[in-house]
């Protein structure tokens, strides 16, 4: 406790001199430089393509948004300077206390929660009147819970019983907080936790077990939404039937997005989708339409948000899209080096956990975006408007920060106490 | 096996897999781009969006009694989308059990196509599948009523595919009645008060965001516009309707008679200057009239009313008395190398200054004016300046043109100048400046500035009310005044002045100079012999009420040309009406002026109004509707008119007007509280009408007699 204190008065005392946070920030310097030139980017294009936003809302006072994203910039660059400066084994006592805290936090959304879109995912904090997004926290919980317990697990994974079983309960309880709400969520967060057990050696039999029996009420969606469709119906008709199935809770808008995805042709695309190609079609490969001057904000919902990787190419095009996700994949190779570096298991677990999380989060942004996948509410990490998920994105990188300052302070001591990392344990 | 080592294969593994999916997300964007993209591009282009105009519906304008002079009235273009799904659901069976009826009901109200006709082109349409057919435009609010009740129609836009767009048109329901000073609003060319106060009468235009679906329309994006039209606000003039209707046939009937080429009347009222009637007729190419340029803000050589000006500046100088004596010269006068003539050979010498101004003497003014300010002009031109002759009268209309006067040191001065222009030649001012001229005279010396408009209100609520503006307190000395106005009632009332004839039996007094001027016809000169009569004044001499200023332009060798014989008499039916109506007798005078501000009006429940009204068998125009329970009468031309007095749920009503036990009702009923003090009918109440309503509320209501 003592440490900490010290730390925050540290922290409090090196905001008012500039040499001094330089030299007290540690970690990856690449992962930093990243981390800065993403946030640069989501500047400039949430300031962008809140243009209409603005014109809605503030009386085309467009600064509005840009100060606020801006301030959401600081504060989460804020939140990882002081995050990478605590140790991370502190993050293995808080994972467990935070897991738990989620579930229940989950279960209020569920039923007292704010409607956004239909789905019951937000609750407001009185104080400071923001919504969160609860399934935001219950994910960096249970990534960081589930680091903790592939790192224990580890003599024991193979087996069923020991190993198996109480690594995947806690994914299990949390993806079914989060389903009937938002279930692609769930199913993403799902199918990260499966990729997480197979790097920490879970069994193969054992996965594809629980995959198979995972997909069975996948199947039975599909299998509605294929049944029910006709293409000849009316609209009116249509509508009908989706109210109809809208009294079993959401799963009318599953079978209805289903549906949409599998039967896609060009015009009947929903809306948000035509949007978004024509955005992706009108940057070309070298050039997009220039910083500013998309035209597909106007039209295209959650331009800023969910949408923004389209916007992205029809500002700068194809090429500084591929470099977008090329700096994701740059950022998850220095945090798999991170990993080979860190002598203590849960450290290297929680910087591949985390880091994963995030680069699939940001392709399956992507993969939305380009019509790959069903539209799934996620948003484009560190880049899509602020919002309580750019929070706890910064959170995330803030923990994996904290993982590399320590691998950065172990391997400076080893090199004056002359010792080699082979003879470091590794578990 | 090493556990890190068998870690590590599986993360480069899962890597490498993270590799291929943003690999196959950019492949996925560059076959959008590179093999879809002309698809897209061009999609965009039929999914714009566009912000459309909301035109707000402009204010009224209404005459001082309450009438509306130009207003805003709907009409509806009817579309018809042969493509809604109502319509054709079950293979169009719902089209095809309707188009019979519907077609004859259809003939039955526009009646210029058969039943057979209709259906033809209602099957035609749906043959066809259009999806915004132009079924017809312009429909009145009236047919649209009746249309809603139509088979098919009334079931709603979602199965019959009637679409209804509103627009507004401008409509003057009083349509000559001083239409060129309310003006045209149209478009692209506005004028009079429509184009003065645009910006009043127009409101907030709103937007609304559009979506252009197949085939170029557009279809709003949401319920809500994104920003909403304000209305425009009313302004109430102060012309009234049945003055203005007087004036306006005075003069037609004259200019009819005389086949003038054109004239303008003005009807100011003396103690504030506002503008009661004013009426511009010219000749149109097919002979008839109409109201088609503002001839009474327009400079023209005035002729002998101008006389007053001179006299004016004579007696304020005192240079003279009227009692001094001029030699007239038998009624031609020679002044350099030109001669003035009076209107005839009187042969007349010795008379007083009064007697020439009384007969119209242009020779006596010349040679006065010459006498006194011959020297120096500068001093004559020093209390014209004072009259405000040589500016605009800062009426509240567009399109004033500036007077015309020469002074010494033009190019055009000449030592005929000044004699010319002491009778009204060779300068030009408008009718309305005359009339600001003698109803100053009217008013002991006092100018005041002619204005149109009263009030500007929004929704029956006074925003702002414009007050008489003094323009000079005293542009000449009181004493000054009363010898004018002295010479005024002589002109029209001592025998052998210009104006006795004509005023020998009327009731009242009138204090007025006629005019007749020669005037240029362009290349041609006087040679025409195109006169232009007028007449100025004001009555009842003892107690000025209307200052009237009547100027004709006759074609040329009219046979009667006299200001006396042509413009005197339209003055005459003008004041004999207004005398008729609103002056006669001093009591009732101070109750018109009341009226003129204050429009006499109660509110109350229709049942009781009306059976009152018949028990004591007064005379009823019941414009309220069948529906209307509670309305408002107001009296007018001895009628009693019925409107509608609109009572919404949850929102306070409009008041004013109604008795105690109605107005606690209708307090009542949306759930207010009502405080009273006074008694009598609610003249004050404490919450704005149209406010809505919160149960418990308290709205205190001032009541009096």
């Amino acid at each position: 406790m003592k440490e900490e204190v010290q730390q925050i008065k540290d922290i409090a005392f090196a905001a008012l001199n500039k040499e001094q946070i330089l030299k007290r920030t540690h970690g990856d310097r690449m992962i930093w430089a990243i981390v800065l030139l993403l946030s640069l980017i989501s500047i400039l294009v949430v300031y962008s393509a809140t243009g209409s936003l603005a014109y809605k809302y503030h009386k085309g006072n467009t600064s509005v948004y840009l100060f606020k994203q801006i301030s959401f910039t600081l504060i989460g660059l804020m939140i990882i300077y002081f995050l990478h400066r605590i140790n991370y084994t502190f993050f293995s006592r808080i994972a467990t206390f935070l897991f738990w805290i989620s579930i229940p936090l989950l279960l209020y959304t569920l039923f007292f929660g704010v409607k956004i879109n239909e789905g019951s995912r937000w609750i407001r904090l009185p104080v400071i009147d923001m919504t969160i997004q609860t399934s935001d926290l219950a994910k960096l919980a249970l990534f960081m819970y589930l680091s903790r317990l592939l790192s224990k697990k580890q003599d024991v994974i193979k087996d069923f019983k020991k190993g198996f079983l109480p690594v995947l309960w806690p994914v299990l309880l949390i993806c079914a907080c989060i389903m009937p709400a938002n279930l692609s969520n769930a199913l993403l967060t799902a199918a990260t936790s499966m990729l997480l057990m197979f790097i920490g050696r879970v069994r193969f039999s054992h996965l594809f077990l629980t995959v198979l029996i995972a997909m069975i009420p996948v199947a039975i969606i599909i299998s509605i939404a294929v049944l029910t469709y006709d293409p000849l119906e009316t609209e009116s008709a249509k509508k009908g039937k989706i109210e109809k199935l809208k009294s079993f809770g959401r799963v009318g808008t599953w079978v209805k997005r289903t549906q949409d995805f599998i039967y896609q042709s060009g015009e009947s695309d929903p809306y948000q989708l035509q949007q978004a190609k024509i955005a992706i079609a009108k940057g070309g490969i070298l050039m997009g339409l220039g910083p500013g001057n998309s035209e597909q904000r106007n039209f295209l919902p959650q331009a800023y948000n969910d949408f923004i990787y389209a916007i992205i190419i029809e500002e700068y095009g194809l090429i500084i899209g591929g470099g977008v996700a090329l700096l994701y994949l740059v950022f998850l190779f220095r945090c798999i080096n991170l990993f080979r570096r860190c002598p203590f298991a849960f450290g290297a677990f929680l910087a591949v956990a985390l880091s994963f999380t995030l680069v699939i989060q940001a392709m399956a942004n992507m993969a939305v975006n380009v019509n790959l996948v069903p539209v799934t509410g996620v948003t484009l990490p560190l880049i899509s408007m602020g919002g309580s998920s750019f929070l706890f994105t910064c959170a995330a990188i803030g923990i994996i920060l904290s993982v590399a300052r320590n691998v950065e302070q172990l391997e400076g001591s080893e090199t004056t106490h002359s010792m080699t990392k082979q003879n470091m344990p590794v578990v | 096996m090493d556990v890190k080592r068998d870690i590590l294969w599986r993360v480069y593994l899962t890597y490498i897999l993270m590799i291929i999916g943003v690999l196959v997300i950019l492949g996925k964007a560059f076959y959008i781009q590179q093999v879809e993209g002309k698809y897209w591009r061009s999609l965009s282009d039929s999914l714009r969006l566009k912000v459309v105009d909301i035109e707000a519906e402009r204010g009224t304008i209404y005459s001082e009694d309450g009438q509306m002079l130009s207003t805003s009235i709907p009409q509806f273009d009817i579309y018809i989308d042969f493509n809604t799904e109502g319509l054709r659901a079950k293979n169009g069976q719902l089209f095809r059990t309707h188009v019979d009826s519907l077609a004859w009901h259809l003939s039955k109200l526009f009646k210029d196509e058969s039943q057979a006709g209709y259906k033809r082109i209602l099957q035609d349409g749906f043959k066809k599948k259009l999806r915004y057919y132009s079924f017809r435009k312009k429909v009145s609010y009236r047919d649209y009523q009746a249309m809603q009740e139509f088979p098919l129609i009334r079931m709603g836009r979602n199965k019959s595919g009637f679409i209804a767009e509103e627009r507004s048109i401008r409509k003057n329901p009083y349509e000559m009645l001083a239409f060129r000073t309310i003006g045209l609003a149209r478009d692209t060319f506005k004028v009079g008060l429509e184009m003065k106060y645009d910006s009043i009468l127009k409101g907030v235009t709103g937007k609304r965001l559009m979506r252009k679906i197949a085939g170029g329309v557009l279809v709003p994006v949401s319920d809500q516009n994104d920003v909403e039209p304000q209305s425009g606000k009313d302004i109430i003039t102060n012309l009234d309707v049945f003055i203005q209707e007087v004036t306006e046939n005075a003069l037609m009937d004259m200019l009819v008679q005389n086949q003038a080429e054109h004239g303008c009347a003005i009807v100011m009222e003396v103690k504030s200057g506002k503008i009661k009637a004013i009426a511009n007729l010219g000749r149109n190419r097919d002979g008839s009239y109409s109201e088609n340029f503002n001839y009474a803000i327009n400079p023209s050589e005035p002729g002998s009313t101008f006389k007053l000006a001179t006299l004016m500046a004579l007696l304020e100088d005192r240079k003279i008395d009227l009692t001094q004596v001029v030699n007239l010269e038998g009624g031609s006068w020679q002044v350099g190398n030109r001669t003035v003539f009076d209107s005839e050979r009187h042969g007349k010498n010795e008379v007083t200054i009064q007697q020439a101004f009384e007969f119209s003497s242009n020779v006596g003014m010349a040679k006065l004016i010459s006498k006194h300010y011959g020297r120096q002009p500068s001093a004559y031109f020093q209390h014209l300046h004072r009259m405000r002759m040589d500016t605009l009268t800062g009426i509240d209309l567009l399109g004033e043109r500036s007077p015309l006067i020469i002074k010494p040191g033009s190019k055009f001065w000449s030592g005929t100048t000044l004699p010319w222009m002491s009778f009204g030649y060779g300068l030009k001012i408008s009718p309305l400046q005359t009339a600001m001229l003698y109803n100053a005279v009217a008013n002991g010396g006092k100018m005041l500035r002619p204005y149109l408009v009263n009030t500007i209100s929004e929704e029956g609520i006074v925003i702002s009310t414009i007050t008489p503006q003094v323009i000079s307190e005293k542009i000449c000395s009181k004493p000054t005044a009363e010898k004018l106005h002295q010479a005024l009632v002589g002109a029209c009332g001592s025998p052998g002045s210009t104006g006795y004839q004509l005023f020998k039996n009327v009731p009242y007094t009138v204090a007025g100079k006629t005019g007749t001027a020669l005037v240029a016809d362009g290349v041609r000169g006087y040679a025409d012999k195109i006169y232009q009569s007028s007449f100025a004044g004001y009555f009842p001499a003892e107690n000025p009420q209307y200052t009237i200023v009547v100027v004709i332009k006759n074609k040329p060798q009219a046979a009667l040309f006299y200001g006396a014989s042509v413009a005197g008499p339209v003055f005459k039916k003008i004041a004999d009406r207004l005398y008729t109506s609103y002056v006669f007798g001093t009591a009732k005078a101070t109750s018109i002026s009341k009226l003129d501000s204050n429009q006499i009006s109660f509110s109350g429940h229709k049942d009781d109004v009306t059976t009152l009204m018949r028990k004591l068998s007064l005379p009823v125009a019941d414009q309220s509707g069948a529906a209307a329970e509670w309305i408002t009468v107001q009296t007018l031309n001895k009628k009693s008119l019925l409107n509608r007095l609109s009572v919404n749920q949850n929102q306070v009503p409009i008041l004013k007007g109604l008795g105690l036990k109605d107005a606690i009702y209708l307090c009542e009923e949306i759930g207010l509280q009502v405080k009273v003090s006074g008694r009598g009918k609610v003249v004050s109440q404490s919450l704005d009408p149209g406010t809505t309503v919160k149960k418990g509320n308290i709205i205190q209501l001032t009541l009096q007699p």
